[in-house]
């Protein structure tokens, strides 16, 4: 009865050497062909580079496969929890705007800011999971999945560059590094984070290439 | 000093504003309705309305109520004659009836949102509710019954 | 709390006045009589004339009745009132219930527990009700000068046809009171029963969903401090030193001290429990100020070593050492099996089993496991106690106050009469509560204080310092003969730190050849009864090996056991079978019929039976699984039930869904494990209890028809449920789960278009099962 259905990834050392070996250039349909993207004010002139960029965003999706990141972005309808991503107890439901379902939205137990206590539930004031039409699902997906599902236009709530560099700083995205008491942080610190968000977007927002 | 507005009656407490709103129920105010089951937001009984939302007040501070609108089982209706409380009395809910005050404050979220709720979106609804006795299958009813109560009355 | 000494019952009451009206059965005649506090020199209630311990009528013709028991959420206090009415023939919808003090020369053994409630109280309290009845009808009788024989009831009043008489108890009530009572009552026959066996309405219905004081951690006193208690954070650990300086300086903290609970050589009670005996406490103004310098305490812990505690109680004085280790759930297991293979204490043996297993075709063995179970009552532990240097006023959720008293008696140095236990509505009991040790805590604590204080338990206290339900092992047998007829049948049970067996029942008494066997190892994990000791374990194992084996002999599950029990009736094997086969076969045949046991259109179930007799009771119910988000989910059940006359039918129907719902969870997620002495499972994060989304669709109750007296309820209905559930995820997955809980074996839950990591639960389990 001990089916496995375990989804073990691929150790992600692997991914990494497999990405940098066969970084063959993927293009984006962001980076190649979204030619009116405007540069945000202080951006530096920095010119694309797939092996950077590949890099870069394997650092990325290894913080966004961590539990703190990837339990809002679920596969399902319901929010994952804890560091084995069990499905959330009581199953609060996605709900159209991604705020929960009647007695079961996120904001009853997830306060704005973390509560005291171990096995509390942690805050911030946009708790939330993506909404039903937009669900930026993490859960399952290999980092070239999530790299052009995140540089998809159509695909990552409409962000386009601007926007998505800006989301790095986001108090939600911010959060998964401090989620209360004995909650581990993703393996990368936050600032490390955001720079490597900014260089494997700047660089040109690659996708590792497909095995 | 913490203003706050609890079933319409206005009380000034003097507590530290990161006391959770439960504990300012029971302690300050004598409100004893709302339970204390577990603390982490996991068990529901205790269940009052922040502005119409379902809040688990374990786990919210009481400076997040101040200026808001709470409401607790004793003052969901004045005469205590809530479709829900009508109905959990007919369909005889409780056993030891410790949750179910939490159990009612859900609910009425539901029925506010779902005039005719199915026993999926009661599911869905009310999982968040830890009822230890087992009730869960007249809590369903009852909610039904509600809900007909409900759709009679306005 | 009959003459409401405390200001929160004193406002609950006058609140429920303003609700009165709607349905409840309090009467305005007697609220109006009600003092508020302050007005002194009048008695709360005037004018009560005691007709006896249960009964109380006034001149205006309101009748009170006591519930003399705990209420757990058994609905004793509805129902143990409406058999008194029965025989007084009182208008039920017009009595008035409170719960009685503990008193228990008046109102008897005041024991919840063992499923008792109805059945020892049911003969006093039809005694009471009728002695009453006869009282007043023979004061009408004096009054009216005409023979009693000449007269009847009716609801609350007397009549007299004859004359055209008639009048209300209330006007015979101060004559009645001097009529000494009748040595000889007569009971009404049961087939003319009027309030008993009607469904009648929880007499709280409206106090519970408006949110009334009502249960412990409700009940307030001005002046009162809230007090917790730091305990060590494992089983065997001991406190080496504390330094309570910053929690000091914290708002509204008032002490914290180290107290003994037991004093060095102090003989406690059976029930009293093996406590942490060193208590770190810290008392503070309101409950969160508390919770929150608790953190700052800080604390050094040492291992406890061996311990000798001295117990008391109705085996006599014995000495007891409780081992000091720490104990692990991995190791503990391995010490199981290590005792499964030793010689065990004889518990008891029929025919010649060695031999017939010997000599049998085919043997059929199977291992059954179950882990430690928290009670988990919704209402965590608490107590409320005030003591003076006189008296000593405790009030709270308890199930066995008479238990409780001697100790607290002598730890407070106290005469009985100078303490006053009262009984709050309980927020769960489930065997929890007849441990009185919190309540005695809660007075030294008092005590110490010289000031009321409320003690209490965080959920956190409540899980990890648990008095809970063992740990299991058993070992089943049956030897087979050729013809695949069963010739002999073995049970080997352990456990930590005791053992399941209930050597005499069924199906002893129906094999030839029979031997039952228990060993246990001790432990410094304390334990206590869960919802029916050794029951909830042995109903699951019996109740799957009697599923396999009737596999194996290719029987009908059902059909196998009617056959045992057909055997045990008609040539019983063997002394002190302590089940009736006919009624053990009663409600196999019952729910066999109610459940549609062989019809096609039920064939898309996988569908698991079992039955069990404990508490004076019989149950089985037959459990239809079906797959929900690809996870097995039980979507109906039938169940079948002789507890003789069932009192208030709805209730009991609701007590035995209730039981079917806890069986379900306990089943599927119940288990507390041990890492190093502490806890592993601490709040309901990681203590799963069953939800509403996994609770049936629909839980058919049928109830045997008959005229036995009541038996048990509470408890006989929850065992079976494991036993059924485990017979059904068979049929579902084709292989036979050895282990609770069930949950972590089955595939890994998941949603719809989920596919997810395993969870660690589940790895520690395969590996564990690996070995």
């Amino acid at each position: 009865m001990s089916k496995s259905t375990s989804r073990h990834f691929i150790p992600k050392k692997t991914i990494t050497v497999l990405a940098i070996i066969l970084s063959f250039v993927s293009f984006m349909s962001f980076a190649s062909k979204d030619a009116t993207m405007k540069k945000t004010p202080n951006q530096k002139s920095i010119s694309k580079d797939s092996l950077e960029s590949v890099q870069a965003f394997m650092k990325v999706y290894d913080v966004l496969m961590h539990p703190r990141c990837m339990n809002c972005h679920p596969k399902g309808d319901v929010p994952l929890q804890g560091d084995d991503s069990h499905l959330h107890t009581m199953l609060p439901r996605r709900g159209k705007n991604g705020d929960g379902i009647y007695a079961m939205k996120c904001k009853n137990c997830h306060q704005p800011e973390n509560a005291p206590g171990l096995h509390t539930p942690p805050g911030n004031p946009k708790w939330a999971l993506p909404p039903a039409d937009m669900k930026m699902v993490f859960e399952g997906k290999s980092p070239r999945e999530l790299a052009l599902q995140i540089m998809n236009f159509n695909k990552n709530g409409h962000k386009n560059k601007e926007k998505l560099l800006e989301h790095a700083r986001d108090t939600l995205v911010k959060a998964g590094w401090n989620m209360g008491e004995g909650r581990v942080a993703p393996p990368l610190p936050y600032d490390e984070f955001v720079k490597a968000w900014d260089t494997w977007i700047e660089k040109g927002g690659y996708a590792p290439k497909a095995k | 000093m913490i203003t706050l507005n609890i079933n319409t009656k206005t009380y000034n407490v003097d507590v530290d504003p990161n006391t959770p709103l439960l504990w300012v129920l029971r302690d300050e105010l004598d409100l004893v309705g709302t339970k204390y089951g577990c603390g982490v937001a996991q068990c529901g009984a205790c269940v009052v309305h922040l502005n119409g939302e379902a809040v688990r007040s374990c786990v919210t501070k009481v400076s997040r109520a101040e200026g808001q609108k709470v409401v607790t089982i004793e003052g969901l209706a004045e005469k205590h004659d809530h479709p829900l409380q009508v109905a959990w009395q007919e369909v005889d809910v409780p056993q030891c009836g410790y949750c179910q005050s939490g159990q009612i404050m859900a609910a009425a979220v539901l029925l506010r949102e779902n005039k005719n709720p199915t026993d999926a979106d009661i599911d869905a609804a009310m999982s968040g509710n830890i009822c230890r006795c087992g009730t869960y299958l007249r809590i369903r009813s009852a909610i039904h019954a509600a809900a007909e109560l409900q759709r009679k009355t306005t | 709390m009959t003459e409401q000494k405390t200001s929160i019952n004193r406002r609950s009451f006058l609140k429920s006045s303003a609700l009165a009206g709607g349905g409840l059965m309090l009467s305005f005649t007697w609220l109006s009589a009600f003092k508020l506090p302050g007005e002194a020199g009048k008695p709360d209630v005037p004018n009560w004339i005691e007709v006896n311990g249960y009964i109380k009528i006034t001149a205006d013709n309101v009748i009170k009745i006591l519930n003399p028991n705990p209420e757990f959420g058994q609905n004793v206090m509805t129902s143990l009132p409406m058999i008194v009415a029965e025989e007084l023939d009182a208008d039920w919808q017009k009595v008035v219930v409170e719960m009685g003090p503990h008193d228990s020369v008046k109102l008897g053994p005041q024991f919840t527990g063992g499923s008792n409630s109805v059945r020892m109280y049911w003969k006093p309290l039809r005694e009471a009700g009728a002695a009453a009845r006869t009282m007043l009808m023979q004061a009408a009788a004096d009054t009216w000068k005409v023979p009693a024989e000449e007269l009847t009831t009716n609801a609350g009043l007397i009549v007299h046809p004859k004359s055209m008489k008639s009048g209300t108890y209330g006007e015979f009530a101060a004559k009645a009171a001097v009529i000494p009572v009748p040595k000889e009552i007569k009971l009404k026959d049961p087939v003319k029963f009027k309030v008993v066996r009607s469904s009648q309405k929880n007499v709280e219905g409206l106090k519970i969903v408006s949110g009334k004081p009502l249960f412990g951690l409700d009940y307030k006193q001005e002046g009162m401090l809230i007090a917790m208690i730091v305990h060590p954070p494992a089983f065997g650990m001991k406190l080496k030193s504390f330094d309570a300086s910053e929690a000091l300086t914290m708002a509204g903290i008032k002490d914290v001290f180290l107290q003994k609970l037991y004093p060095d050589g102090f003989e406690q009670g059976g029930f009293d429990t093996r406590s942490f005996n060193d208590m770190l406490v810290i008392v503070g103004k309101s409950t969160w100020q508390v919770m929150q310098a608790r953190k700052k305490l800080k604390a050094q812990w040492e291992p406890a070593g061996d311990i000798k505690d001295i117990i008391g109680g109705r085996g006599g004085k014995k000495e007891v050492i409780v081992p000091g280790e720490l104990e692990s759930t991995d190791a503990q297991h391995k010490k199981m099996q290590e005792f499964a293979s030793k010689p065990a204490q004889q518990l008891r043996r029929d025919g010649d089993p060695e031999t017939a297993f010997k000599n049998a075709a085919q043997i059929i063995e199977r291992t059954y496991n179950a882990p430690f179970l928290a009670h988990n009552c919704l209402e965590p532990i608490n107590f409320f106690a005030h003591v003076t240097a006189e008296k000593a006023l405790v009030a709270g959720p308890l199930q066995a106050p008479g238990w409780s008293e001697p100790t607290l008696a002598k730890l407070l140095n106290l005469p009985a009469d100078k303490i006053e236990i009262q009984m709050t509505r309980m927020g769960g009991g489930f065997g929890r509560r007849a441990y009185g040790h919190y309540l005695y805590e809660a007075a030294i604590i008092s005590q110490k204080l010289n000031a009321p204080v409320k003690l209490m338990y965080t959920r956190e206290d409540d899980m990890t310092y648990g008095i809970y339900r063992p740990m299991y092992t058993a070992i089943y047998r049956a030897a087979l003969d050729a013809n695949k007829n069963l010739v002999a049948f073995h049970v080997k049970g352990g456990g930590i730190p005791e053992h399941p067996i209930h050597a005499n029942r069924f199906p002893a008494g129906a094999v030839d050849n029979y031997l039952a066997e228990g060993w246990q190892i001790p432990s410094n994990i304390t334990i206590g009864a869960f919802r029916a000791p050794r029951s909830n374990f042995n109903a699951a194992a019996e109740q799957s090996f009697l599923d396999e084996l009737a596999e194996a002999m290719g029987k009908d599950p059902i059909e196998l056991r009617l056959e045992l029990l057909q055997r045990a009736k008609e040539k019983p094997v063997g002394k002190n079978n302590e089940y009736d086969a006919d009624r053990y076969a009663g409600i196999l045949k019952l729910v066999k019929e109610k459940s549609g046991w062989n019809k096609a259109e039920n064939k898309k179930y996988s569908r698991g039976i079992a039955a069990y007799f404990c508490h004076n009771s019989y149950a089985a119910h037959v459990v239809d699984l079906t797959m929900k988000n690809g996870q097995p989910y039980v979507e109906r059940v039938f169940s079948a039930v002789d507890c003789g006359i069932v009192v208030n039918p709805d209730a009991a129907t609701n007590m035995v869904q209730g039981a079917v719902v806890d069986g379900i969870g306990n089943a599927f997620y119940g288990k507390l494990t041990h890492k190093d002495g502490a806890a592993e499972q601490t709040n309901f994060h990681n203590y799963r209890i069953i939800r509403m989304n996994e609770a049936p669709k629909k839980v058919e109750v049928h109830f045997v028809q008959n005229n036995i007296d009541p038996t048990g309820l509470g408890e006989p209905p929850f065992p079976p449920v494991f036993g059924a559930v485990a017979n059904a995820l068979y049929r579902a997955y084709g292989k036979r789960l050895y282990e609770q809980p069930y949950g972590p074996q089955i595939p890994q839950q998941t949603m719809p278009d989920v596919k997810r990591k395993p969870v660690k639960s589940k790895l520690i389990l395969n590996k564990r099962r690996a070995q």
